[in-house]
């Protein structure tokens, strides 16, 4: 989202304007909800950080020093509610066990959903192939992409926020995580 | 929506089609690298709405959180959250979680167990206090801090909590927490 709208916006919902919430909401959601998934958390976890941190947003409204960060303020939040998920599952487990971290969603496999979306009927053999491999990235490259493809698009400064990554090292990362998508979903089609 | 050149992100100093990347040589190189690189990535972002999407009821209880930008209650912001500040002792497991929230002088510990939330106000004072459970609160559990500042009670069984107290002639409520 455009920075100079979301200021508004912002300023707009502290005087009490509900649409312009609304607007926030509509416009920083999927954001919100690609930092979350980023980070793998399960549906019922990933359900309870989103709400979390979009009551908290409710309540810094009028507090928030840069409304027009307001974006990289979400980002943050959810990264940090995200991380102390992950932790609360390490406390809870003596191990150090990494696949524990690769804890997915189980109540609802993406082939499901795709099925479910007759939108997608007819390119879904191609999305399919596409979200398998891109869940096969390497951890870092999967993170990265899977913030980038919130819609609308993050600035970079949002991105930042969300990976706690250097602004100046994403557009590299980026590059080289679509050609090495780029490169499986090729050597996949050559196969 | 197509935003191969990510135009719309314009106070974003650093462009998307940050080259130097490694080997490419000329400019033109660059742009079909770059304009490559935006067409997956608009790709995948259709994948995403498809496959993994803000589920809806999710985004309307983020709407209806607009009941809860509260300006007449003073925010008490968490200070302390033993999931972040303390270091677990090995081998100690089911630790409760200790969160502190601060406002002025005013502090409230509150430890979450299996069994609900245990609480104690700084400085000792009575209170009323009702457990919020979201943007439509059927009727919040309301707890009672005797005159000592202690205070017990259930949680919600699932989702953010936060805590709206009565001391005084003051109302402050607490940041919401995942328990």
């Amino acid at each position: 989202m455009d920075r100079a709208d979301v200021g508004a916006l912002v300023q707009s919902a502290v005087d009490g304007d509900a649409a312009a919430w609304k607007a926030l909401v509509e416009g920083l959601s999927p954001l919100v909800w690609s930092v979350v998934r980023a980070h793998r958390l399960s549906d019922a976890d990933a359900h309870e950080v989103y709400q979390t941190v979009w009551f908290r947003f409710a309540q810094h409204l009028g507090r928030i020093r840069e409304p027009h960060k307001a974006g990289s303020w979400l980002a943050t939040t959810a990264r940090n509610e995200s991380l102390k998920v992950i932790r609360g599952w390490q406390r809870l487990t003596p191990t150090d066990d990494p696949h524990l971290l690769d804890r997915v969603s189980e109540d609802r496999t993406p082939e499901q959903s795709l099925l479910d979306s007759e939108e997608a009927a007819a390119q879904s053999e191609r999305v399919r192939r596409l979200w398998q491999e891109f869940e096969e990235l390497g951890e870092r490259c999967r993170q990265l992409l899977r913030v980038l493809m919130a819609s609308p698009p993050p600035s970079y400064q949002e991105v930042s926020a969300a990976l706690g990554i250097a602004v100046g090292s994403i557009g590299p990362l980026r590059q080289r995580c679509l050609r090495r998508l780029r490169a499986r979903l090729d050597a996949r089609g050559a196969s | 929506m197509n935003h191969i050149d990510n135009g719309d992100n314009g106070s974003n100093g650093d462009n998307r089609a940050a080259g130097a990347d490694d080997g490419f040589g000329g400019e033109s190189v660059l742009d079909e690298a770059e304009f490559g690189a935006g067409l997956l990535e608009e790709e995948l972002r259709q994948a995403a709405a498809i496959l993994d999407p803000v589920p809806p009821e999710l985004r309307r209880l983020a709407v209806d959180a607009y009941a809860l930008h509260d300006l007449d209650a003073r925010l008490a912001e968490l200070t302390f959250d033993s999931l972040v500040d303390a270091i677990p002792v090995r081998g100690a497991t089911d630790v409760p979680r200790m969160l502190t929230f601060r406002t002025g002088e005013l502090s409230v510990d509150v430890e979450v167990t299996a069994h609900g939330l245990i609480g104690q106000l700084l400085p000792p004072q009575p209170a009323r206090i009702e457990v919020l459970g979201g943007p439509h609160p059927a009727a919040p559990a309301t707890l009672t801090a005797d005159t000592m500042g202690r205070f017990a009670g259930e949680l919600p069984r699932t989702g953010p909590f936060a805590l709206r107290l009565r001391t005084g002639g003051e109302v402050v409520v607490t940041e919401w927490m995942r328990a």
